[in-house]
């Protein structure tokens, strides 16, 4: 068995070696074939790469070819546009050499007016000659006449300038005129100043004489009033009544002189005091001054009237003292009445406020009216009525430190009235 | 501690001071009264110099009174010396002078003075000033 197989695989494989020598010989016969189509392949395509050539070339001329006839066709435009427009110029022109032919004609008629024209010229040209001839006359006479004005001028300028020089010197000696009295002015403001401190410090050593003056005397009149005070006491039994009688009048004289002296000082004192200005309850400081004379026995019955007091500015400490000897003036020159009144008010005068006091008392003779305000200056005697004789001229003083006045009116045994005014605002 | 002298009274006029001590002695004040006439007296009294070299100045007086205007040294100058010394400082001093000007009046307060009476002209208001000083001062304040 094995063998038949054996056998039929040979026969087999015979076939198959067979078959495949066929194969083999159509294979190489393919191949053959195979190099023929490729060398064929290359010839086409070395033809193909050769007309492709020639192609891009034939390209190449026909661009330029066209270029060339785009151009052509564009000259050819332009030359049919350039024919247009000459045509049309021609045709314009013609136009023209029509118009100008009318203009022609009417210039000609315009240059026969004008000839016509040339003619009535010349005749008014001669008229008008005529009248120039006229007027260059005219202005001959006239520039004579400029002649004369122009010498006037020159004389008028010359004039002007001999016052020119006139007013220069005036306005200089106006010039050394004002400084001279600018020195002068200066020299009067040096003296002023001058003078004002030599016052100033003649003022003070005044002030400070009658200050040491006014101490200095205190003191032997204290003496005097103490050692006549131990005769009375410790010896006064060894003297009789007429001895006793003069000590006592040493005394009374020496307090008499001191209360002198006290107001001598409070007058001194015055002229040296700074007022201090503040609104014042004048109502307020007269009240209270009223009500102290009508608590004290002896002037109680004296009766106040109180009309309206305006306020007012000022030193209130001097202008209590004021009141306070304007009341106590009126109460003592009045108190020996039986029935004393003693009226006080004020009112409004323009920018000043006038305040008034009025008694019923003994009054006084107006021609005196003037000495009532001086130092020491009195109109009773000391056995009619006590005083030193300050008082009113404390109250001048104090008002006319205020810049206000004062007055009295009076007539005797009619009561007098005393007025002092202050200004509104001060 | 009793005191060599209880009242200092520094007073140029004689007068016043004659009035002073007879007022003092009225009123039974015046055991120990020294009485000098300037400024300058009072001071060396008072720091044991010149004259009163060797006193104790611890003895200080009750009071001083004092005037002001004076020969040599016046009373404001004493008086600032007075107050400016350590051993004086505290001692009472009453300004007795006739001056009633607010200027004193003000400058002696400033200088330190505890007490400022003015001298009245009339001898009965003297008295009475000099024994109420006298009496305030030597009675009833209290010293140390």
């Amino acid at each position: 068995m094995d063998n038949k197989i054996a056998a039929l695989q040979s026969e087999e494989i015979e076939k198959r070696a067979a078959e495949l020598i066929i194969a083999n010989k159509e294979l190489v016969f393919q191949n053959k074939e195979k190099e023929k189509r490729a060398a064929e392949l290359i010839v086409a395509n070395e033809e193909l790469v050769f007309q492709n050539q020639e192609k891009e070339k034939r390209a190449a001329e026909l661009i330029i070819a066209n270029k060339e006839l785009a151009f052509q066709n564009e000259e050819k435009g332009k030359r049919a546009a350039e024919l247009t427009v000459a045509n049309k110029e021609l045709a314009f022109q013609n136009e023209e050499k029509g118009k100008r032919a009318a203009e022609l004609i009417v210039a000609n008629n315009e240059l026969a007016f004008q000839n016509e024209e040339k003619g009535k010229r010349a005749t008014e040209l001669t008229i008008a000659n005529k009248e120039l001839a006229f007027q260059n006359e005219e202005k001959g006479k006239r520039a004579a006449e400029l002649t004369i004005a122009n010498k006037e001028l020159a004389f008028q300028n010359q004039e002007k300038e001999k016052r020119a020089i006139e007013l220069i010197r005036a306005n200089k000696e106006l010039k050394k005129a004002e400084d001279d009295i600018r020195h002068l002015n200066e020299e009067l403001e040096q003296k002023v100043i001058q003078r004002t401190s030599q016052l100033e410090s003649a003022n003070k050593e005044l002030e400070s004489f009658s200050y040491s003056v006014a101490h200095d005397l205190r003191t032997p009149l204290r003496a005097i009033h103490g050692y006549a005070r131990i005769l009375k006491v410790d010896y006064g039994n060894l003297l009789d009544n007429e001895g006793n009688r003069v000590i006592n009048n040493v005394m009374d004289y020496s307090m008499k002189m001191g209360q002198l002296i006290d107001g001598l000082l409070t007058f001194s004192r015055l002229g040296r005091k700074e007022l201090v200005k503040v609104n014042m309850p004048m109502r307020d400081i007269v009240t209270s001054l009223c009500n102290e004379i009508k608590s004290d026995s002896t002037t109680s019955h004296v009766e106040f009237v109180m009309n309206e007091l305006l306020p007012a500015q000022g030193d209130s400490l001097t202008i209590k003292q004021v009141w306070a000897n304007l009341i106590s003036n009126a109460v003592k020159y009045s108190m020996q009445r039986e029935k004393p009144v003693i009226e006080i008010g004020s009112k409004v005068n323009g920018n000043v406020i006038d305040y008034y006091i009025k008694d019923n008392g003994v009054g006084f003779d107006m021609s005196y009216a003037i000495k009532l305000f001086g130092v020491f200056e009195r109109l009773h005697s000391d056995e009619e009525f006590e005083g030193a004789g300050v008082g009113l001229a404390i109250v001048h003083r104090i008002i006319s430190k205020h810049g206000g006045r004062v007055w009295a009116e009076g007539k005797v045994n009619e009561g007098a009235s005393f007025y002092f005014s202050l200004p509104q605002n001060i | 501690m009793t005191q060599e002298v209880e009242v200092l009274l520094i007073e140029d006029s004689a007068s016043d001071a004659e009035m002073i001590i007879r007022a003092l002695k009225k009123g039974n004040l015046a055991n120990r009264v020294l009485h000098v006439k300037d400024g300058n007296e009072a001071l060396i009294f008072l720091f044991g110099q010149g004259k009163y070299e060797g006193r104790q100045t611890k003895d200080v007086p009750k009071v001083i009174l004092i005037d002001l205007k004076m020969p040599k040294v016046n009373g404001k100058e004493c008086l600032m010396r007075i107050k400016a010394d350590e051993r004086t400082r505290k001692v009472p001093v009453v300004v007795f002078s006739s001056s009633k000007e607010d200027s004193d009046i003000d400058e002696c307060y400033d200088l330190g003075a505890n007490g400022y009476v003015v001298k009245p002209v009339s001898s009965d208001e003297f008295e009475k000033a000099v024994t109420g000083l006298g009496t305030y001062w030597l009675v009833t304040n209290e010293v140390r």
